[in-house]
């Protein structure tokens, strides 16, 4: 066997560890993973917390948009229920309709855009995550407000759906909100986001080269 | 920096309203989530033969506990992304054919490990389930699809890195 040939382990087991381990995208998937499930622990429990400018930001946009529908807003933890001024139908008596919404469900990109920035380790990681958690409130508020207007527009019976007053493109627009507001936005924006704000990060893993 | 991120929303969202058009949901969405039903209740009969499909249901003939691959849960949008983000990047069409190829495959690789997971969690812990479904696999479905496209990134020659001259400063990082 020649000097060539023998396996670099001479200098002291530094060079024992497999060669992706010691790329600098594995490193940050594994601190990214590691990260995770504190983030989601501390957003879920801070959740109330978290997501009261969003529980604002609904409120103020149901009252200047939809002030003829929303009566009140109730918030119990991560949840907001709407009390509408819609009836349930003919002759429902003193009854309205509410639609609960759980905000969480428009938030979950929060947790992960916090692991990804952490894992980073860039030096102003702090300025960042305040920086990520502003942006991404008015997208959590428009999966809340666009689940709300699904659910008395279009999940609705037509009873109720009929006192909404909206026409049919109007409804489509609420369909095509709903859906981008809950399939798109509270995935591709915390990451969006976290590419935006670490492009020297990026570019530095770029100029390393192949994993 | 800029031209991709706006070239990304504007292909994401073209994508995105095509995707929910009558045409596309009757050949393409409803066709990929019955196939993945089935690739994934065929997976799992490997150790578990108490389970059938049923266009994009998954059912344990034990207990009845079922699972229907919706939207969002079927990888559609999750490709939908990686295919905007691969598009909008500059690089060459060869780059972009192989790199969409090993990324869709990725991302339905561990989509079909959300499905399958999901389909156990509800069945021993309704609760964890949820949580499960809302909120973690959502994240790590978006992970997926930036770690695969932050490999592909690392692997492909820009197109404008071989237009600059030497010694300008990187495309990326000058936004």
């Amino acid at each position: 066997m020649s000097e060539n040939e023998i396996p670099k382990l001479a200098d002291g087991g530094r060079t024992a560890s497999p060669r992706f381990l010691k790329s600098p995208l594995t490193r940050f998937v594994a601190a990214t993973f590691a990260w995770l499930p504190a983030t989601f622990g501390l957003w879920y429990l801070l959740g109330p917390i978290l997501l009261w400018p969003v529980r604002l930001l609904v409120q103020l946009v149901a009252r200047a948009g939809f002030g003829d529908l929303v009566r009140t807003i109730e918030s119990g933890g991560s949840a907001l229920t709407f009390i509408t001024t819609l009836k349930p139908g003919e002759g429902a008596g003193a009854g309205v309709v509410s639609v609960d919404v759980n905000m969480l469900v428009y938030a979950f990109g929060m947790p992960l855009f916090a692991a990804l920035t952490l894992a980073a380790r860039e030096a102003s990681w702090w300025r960042t995550l305040a920086l990520g958690y502003v942006v991404m409130l008015p997208f959590v508020a428009w999966g809340v407000l666009a689940d709300f207007l699904k659910g008395i527009a279009i999940a609705a019976s037509s009873a109720i759906a009929s006192q909404t007053g909206f026409s049919p493109w109007q409804r489509e627009l609420i369909a095509f909100a709903y859906q981008f507001g809950s399939l798109i936005l509270p995935a591709v924006v915390p990451a969006v986001l976290w590419v935006l704000l670490h492009r020297a990060f990026l570019e530095r893993l770029r100029l390393r080269g192949p994993s | 920096m800029l031209r991709f991120f706006l070239l990304f929303v504007l292909l994401l969202a073209v994508l995105f309203g095509l995707e929910l058009t009558p045409w596309a949901q009757d050949w393409l969405v409803v066709p990929w989530t019955s196939a993945l039903a089935s690739i994934s209740t065929s997976i799992v009969t490997l150790f578990d033969g108490n389970i059938e499909a049923t266009g994009k249901v998954m059912r344990s003939t034990t207990n009845g506990f079922a699972v229907s691959i919706e939207a969002g849960c079927n990888g559609v949008e999750a490709m939908l992304v990686l295919l905007a983000a691969m598009l909008a990047f500059p690089a060459s069409w060869k780059h972009k054919a192989v790199g969409l190829v090993i990324g869709i495959l990725a991302v339905q690789l561990l989509n079909i490990l959300r499905v399958i997971s999901l389909f156990y969690l509800g069945q021993w812990n309704y609760d964890v389930f949820e949580w499960a479904h809302l909120y973690v696999w959502q994240a790590l479905i978006m992970l997926d699809v930036l770690v695969v496209w932050l490999i592909w990134v690392r692997r492909v020659p820009r197109i404008d890195d071989a237009r600059a001259p030497p010694g300008a400063p990187p495309a990326l990082a000058a936004g």
